[in-house]
């Protein structure tokens, strides 16, 4: 049975779309067929981050509207075979998602056997973030460790738990996952930022992982490859945990703790 | 059986909305408009769209023919939407139906009217010179349409409980009754209850009990740290943040005389 998925936030510049093209391609490269979709219609970005840019031809709006097929339209990604990415348009705006049209095509994909069909929704709570979410089993909730982000997020699951499609109809409610993203050891020691707990305190829903924030993550984007490609990095590991979480196995959570870098490390500097 | 009845043109459920009452002590348009400018502050969005019932039973005995046009717009003008009117004789009926209102009568206006003289005592300083000022008590209920106006009180209403966390830009409105949170309230949430309200769990937000003016309503709360409180329309802000000395512990918040109290209800510790 596929599993929709929407990777949202509220806030702008969380980490949405890196986070959903970290944890799509993680699920495919264990081997299950995911499709990622990007639901911010004007403003793309998911297929720079994939690096497919220049191999869009058609986009959602297009299928939406029937000048395209979604075998047309879906981009195979670069790295791994069982991912596709459908981008959004840039040259409509968001009215041109329409509910019946994405009910339209979420329904297909299912049909193309797809497992986990990932929704990378738009910052805010308008019309393109609204769609992103109705359809969706399960949701990713991306916060940054900051009151605002975490102000935003609450409003966001508040929506969920109204505007889905699971609490309209009265069925199962939409299953939330806390992804803290950008967490800086240090600066929650520091008292600068607040710690992944102050987070679960206020949102309290589960937990299912921390990314540490990094500087790989912007090298990533830049050459358009998701975060997880780069082995040996923090935010590479952090993202097969959650992944691994999201399939249901038990992890320890990394990266949560300040280490003083070491005598030797000060001397050499670090890698 | 979902999905038959969203195939449906039209479904038809009870919901309860919640309006503003504009209490009307005077029909100059001038001295309303003076009196609306003086309370919004100039700040425009003080009203945001809010429904608005305009309460006119002060007045209905002595001014049979109100300008209800000039009115409406007045109201529009501080973004407030009137809906319904309440207390309108029957010759004003007419003309009310005319413009697009609805008339809340009968046994919701009666409540009402008592209602009314303890809001009014309440909040009387939020507003300006009493006699000549409408006095609008925050978030009175309007029963809309008034046709599902609830009967006499009979059996007393059991209190509302919700166990699932208040989120911000969530609203809970206990009508009518008191209010139980067993879950936690965040910042942006807005708890409302005719009667008390009680929260098992960290309070943020703001929460307003007595809504249509019961004085003796209380909020009670394991771990308060509201953004602001109010009983019966008496409201306190906390821009200061809330007293460190009762902050995150048992509290009660009270209406004593025209001014909000909040005490703690620790216990105090046994003695050894």
């Amino acid at each position: 049975m596929a599993r929709i998925i929407v990777v949202t936030s509220g806030k702008g510049g969380v980490g949405k779309t890196t986070s959903s093209a970290s944890f799509s391609t993680g699920l495919a490269l264990r081997g299950h067929k995911t499709a990622v979709l990007d639901f911010d219609v004007g403003l793309r970005n998911l297929d720079l981050i994939m690096g497919c840019e220049r191999r869009v031809v058609y986009d959602l709006v297009n299928v939406i509207n029937g000048e395209a097929t979604l075998n047309q339209a879906l981009i195979k990604d670069k790295h791994c075979d069982n991912l596709y990415i459908l981008p959004a348009s840039q040259t409509r705006d968001k009215d041109a998602l329409s509910e019946d049209g994405v009910e339209r095509v979420l329904n297909e994909l299912v049909k193309m056997d797809f497992e986990f069909i990932i929704c990378d929704s738009p910052a805010g709570i308008e019309h393109g973030a609204l769609m992103a979410l109705t359809f969706a089993d399960e949701a990713l909730i991306v916060t940054n460790p900051e009151v605002s982000s975490v102000r935003d997020s609450d409003r966001i699951l508040g929506i969920l738990q109204a505007k889905s499609r699971r609490a309209q109809t009265g069925g199962e409610p939409v299953k939330e996952h806390l992804l803290i993203t950008r967490y800086s050891p240090k600066r929650v020691e520091n008292d600068e930022m607040l710690s992944y707990q102050d987070v679960q305190e206020i949102l309290r829903i589960p937990l299912i992982g921390i990314i540490p924030e990094s500087e790989s993550v912007l090298h990533a984007s830049n050459q358009g490859n998701p975060a997880i490609h780069f082995k040996g990095t923090d935010v590479a590991e952090a993202y097969e945990d959650v992944v691994a979480r999201f399939l249901g196995e038990e992890r320890p959570l990394r990266f949560t703790t300040y280490e003083k870098p070491g005598l030797l490390q000060r001397i050499f500097g670090t890698k | 059986m979902s999905k038959s009845l969203s195939s449906l043109p039209i479904e038809i459920k009870i919901s309860t909305v919640v309006a503003i009452s504009a209490i009307l002590h005077s029909s100059d348009p001038i001295a309303i408009d003076a009196a609306l400018k003086q309370m919004t502050g100039g700040v425009s969005d003080f009203f945001e769209d809010e429904f608005a019932v305009i309460d006119v039973g002060a007045i209905a005995a002595e001014t049979p023919y109100l300008d209800w046009r000039a009115l409406v717009d007045l109201l529009k003008k501080y973004r407030l939407n009137a809906v319904a009117v309440r207390g309108a004789t029957p010759e004003m009926a007419e003309t009310v139906k005319a413009l697009g209102l609805a008339l809340d009568d009968g046994a919701g206006a009666d409540r009402a009217r008592e209602d009314v003289a303890a809001a009014t005592a309440a909040v009387s300083f939020v507003a300006s010179p009493a006699p000549i000022a409408p006095v609008v008590a925050p978030v009175a209920p309007a029963p809309i349409p008034a046709a599902v106006a609830p009967a006499a009180p009979a059996a007393p209403m059991p209190a509302l409980i919700v166990d699932t966390p208040v989120r911000a830009g969530q609203r809970v409105y206990a009508r009518g009754c008191d209010l139980i949170i067993t879950a936690v309230v965040n910042n942006g949430a807005e708890i409302i209850a005719d009667g008390s309200i009680h929260v098992y769990a960290p309070m943020h937000g703001r929460a307003l009990a007595g809504a249509s003016g019961n004085a003796d309503s209380r909020i009670f709360g394991l771990s308060l740290q509201p953004e602001l409180v109010s009983i019966a329309g008496v409201y306190r802000t906390f821009d200061e943040g809330f007293p460190a000395e009762l902050a995150r512990q048992p509290a009660q918040i009270r209406l004593v005389g025209d001014r909000i109290d909040i005490s703690s209800l620790t216990p105090a510790p046994a003695r050894v």
